[in-house]
């Protein structure tokens, strides 16, 4: 049972991989660099202003996706680094860990990104994020109050997320 | 295409909520005639059906990505397959097909031989000069702008003007890379 | 079982007519849009009350008119019944749905300040939901009176939207 939006959500969301309180934040941009969310649970340490910190994140992960693809091995043909990219052109990455934390990603066709922050040792999260894409599609396109391009401002987005990411992370 | 390879159209449509048919084309003829009263000139509906159509398919877009479970479109061919054989049928539950390709892949038809936009309708006189469902031609160039192709969409056949079929060209025009979109100002 | 197609088609034209007349049209003339969007909705209600009707008797009295509306009519649009009538005996009705399909994915966070709005505080953009909101249901009610009218039953409808997602309906039956 949905909280009260319309139809099933598909697919069902995959089975968590470790439950806790293990996840730090999400970030949702789309094709043109706009953070349409920004959603914190938990991060202790901040030292930018979110303009910044958005930004940051975003050409982060603009940069990682040129270099990893710059530097497959198993492509031959494949643009000077720096130049732009079809969103799911070449090969593409979808996650990173340092010894604090895990960053996973996904990227859609439609250049939406789907960034999540999570403890380090956080499984595979590529089916959650699809499954994210899924929340996004029911309660945030299909708002009617929604203009594509806005940043989210969606009670049951922000709900439902929360209690997804809590059941996964 | 992904790997997992795209989910069938008949699948996503089977498992989707759907509403009676008869809602949906009676509110676009509905939306039409209104046009019509409130705009006066044919041209200009035409030209309002195609931007509505394109708002529709900057939204649905989104939709058809996460329910196909389609991760790429970066060739042009397999994108207007794809919308043909997955995108009509989840969304108006019927099949359209992809012919008249040109040499170079840029430019093909979709052809629609059932639309449930018309069912009961006819054309009076007085709408020489409309495309009835220019929405559509807005959907698909509204979605394939959004992964990255700007296109433009016209009519080749309409059922409501004589033809025995829908036909759609869909002509790509370019593809528009991601740039990195701040200035460097910082 | 008579053709179907997918809901989005429904929400996303519904969608994209409010936004086109109340946003590019009538920008500045809401109750321009709101009169047009009013009378797409009655063509609509016009033309189903009459297919849905076409083999059955003529209604007896107002009562048996509305009972039809709230339950076979409902029915056909959102597969679900109208959940409550209440009615005055003196030609008021009021049809409430405690979840109405249209606006069951409507939805604003009234508690956030948005980091990139800092020209449109919460408070603007709540008032601003709450007036498209109101634009979106211009169409159900014109689909009422539509209905009604066909049946023979001039009308006015507004809608109540005081407990989201619950909707009422007021129907004033015009004598």
């Amino acid at each position: 049972m949905q909280f009260f939006g319309g139809s099933e959500i598909s697919p069902s969301p995959p089975a968590p991989t470790v439950s806790g309180n293990n996840a730090n934040m999400m970030y949702v941009f789309n094709r043109n660099g706009i953070c349409l969310l920004y959603r914190e649970w938990n991060r202790p340490l901040r030292t930018l202003n979110p303009q910044q910190d958005h930004k940051l994140m975003f050409g982060l992960l603009f940069s990682l996706k040129s270099l990893t693809a710059k530097m497959d091995p198993t492509i031959a043909e494949k643009g000077n680094l720096g130049v732009p990219q079809l969103p799911g052109q070449g090969c593409s990455f979808h996650s990173f860990h340092t010894n604090t934390y895990k960053l996973s990603f996904m990227e859609t066709p439609s250049g939406i990104k789907l960034i999540l922050v999570t403890h380090p040792r956080t499984g595979d999260l590529r089916e959650s994020l699809k499954y994210i894409y899924n929340l996004y599609v029911e309660y945030v396109v299909k708002n009617p109050l929604y203009s594509p391009g806005t940043p989210i401002r969606s009670e049951i987005f922000n709900t439902s997320l929360d209690q997804y990411v809590r059941s996964i992370a | 295409m992904a790997p997992a390879g795209p989910r069938s159209g008949d699948a996503i449509f089977a498992s989707a909520e759907r509403v009676n048919a008869e809602l949906f084309t009676l509110t676009y003829g509905a939306i039409v005639r209104q046009l019509l009263t409130d705009l006066e000139e044919v041209e200009e509906v035409n030209k309002q059906l195609d931007q509505m159509g394109y708002n529709i398919g900057i939204r649905l877009v989104d939709e058809f990505l996460a329910k196909s479970n389609v991760s790429r479109c970066i060739d042009f061919k397999e994108t207007a397959e794809v919308i043909a054989k997955v995108g009509f049928k989840m969304f108006l539950g019927v099949t359209a097909s992809v012919t008249n390709w040109d040499a170079d892949g840029t430019c093909c038809s979709i052809v629609l031989e059932d639309n449930p936009l018309v069912d009961f309708v006819e054309l009076p006189d007085t709408c020489q000069g409309l495309y009835y469902c220019n929405v559509l031609s807005g959907v698909i160039r509204g979605a394939l702008e959004m992964v990255s192709m700007k296109t433009e969409v016209t009519w080749a056949r309409d059922m409501l003007r004589g033809d025995d079929a829908f036909e759609l060209q869909v002509k790509l025009l370019k593809q528009v890379p991601e740039e990195y979109p701040y200035k460097d100002d910082e | 079982m008579g053709r179907e197609v997918s809901e989005s088609c429904v929400d996303s034209l519904l969608t994209e007519l409010v936004s086109t007349y109340s946003t590019r049209f009538y920008a500045n003339k809401p109750d321009l849009a709101a009169h047009s969007i009013e009378a797409i909705g009655y063509q609509v209600g016009l033309q189903l009350s009459e297919r849905y009707t076409m083999d059955r008797p003529r209604f007896s009295d107002h009562l048996e008119a509305i009972k039809f509306i709230c339950k076979d009519f409902w029915s056909e649009l959102f597969k679900k019944q109208i959940d409550n009538l209440k009615t005055n005996h003196r030609g008021t009705f009021v049809l409430q749905d405690s979840r109405f399909r249209w606006l069951s994915r409507v939805s604003i966070d009234p508690s956030e300040n948005g980091d990139v709005s800092e020209d449109n505080p919460a408070g603007v953009a709540e008032n601003k939901a709450s007036l498209v909101t109101k634009m979106h249901l211009n169409f159900p009610c014109g689909i009422i009176r539509g209905a009604l009218s066909n049946l023979g039953i001039p009308c006015a409808v507004s809608a109540d939207i005081s407990n989201l997602p619950a909707c009422s309906f007021v129907v004033r039956i015009k004598v």
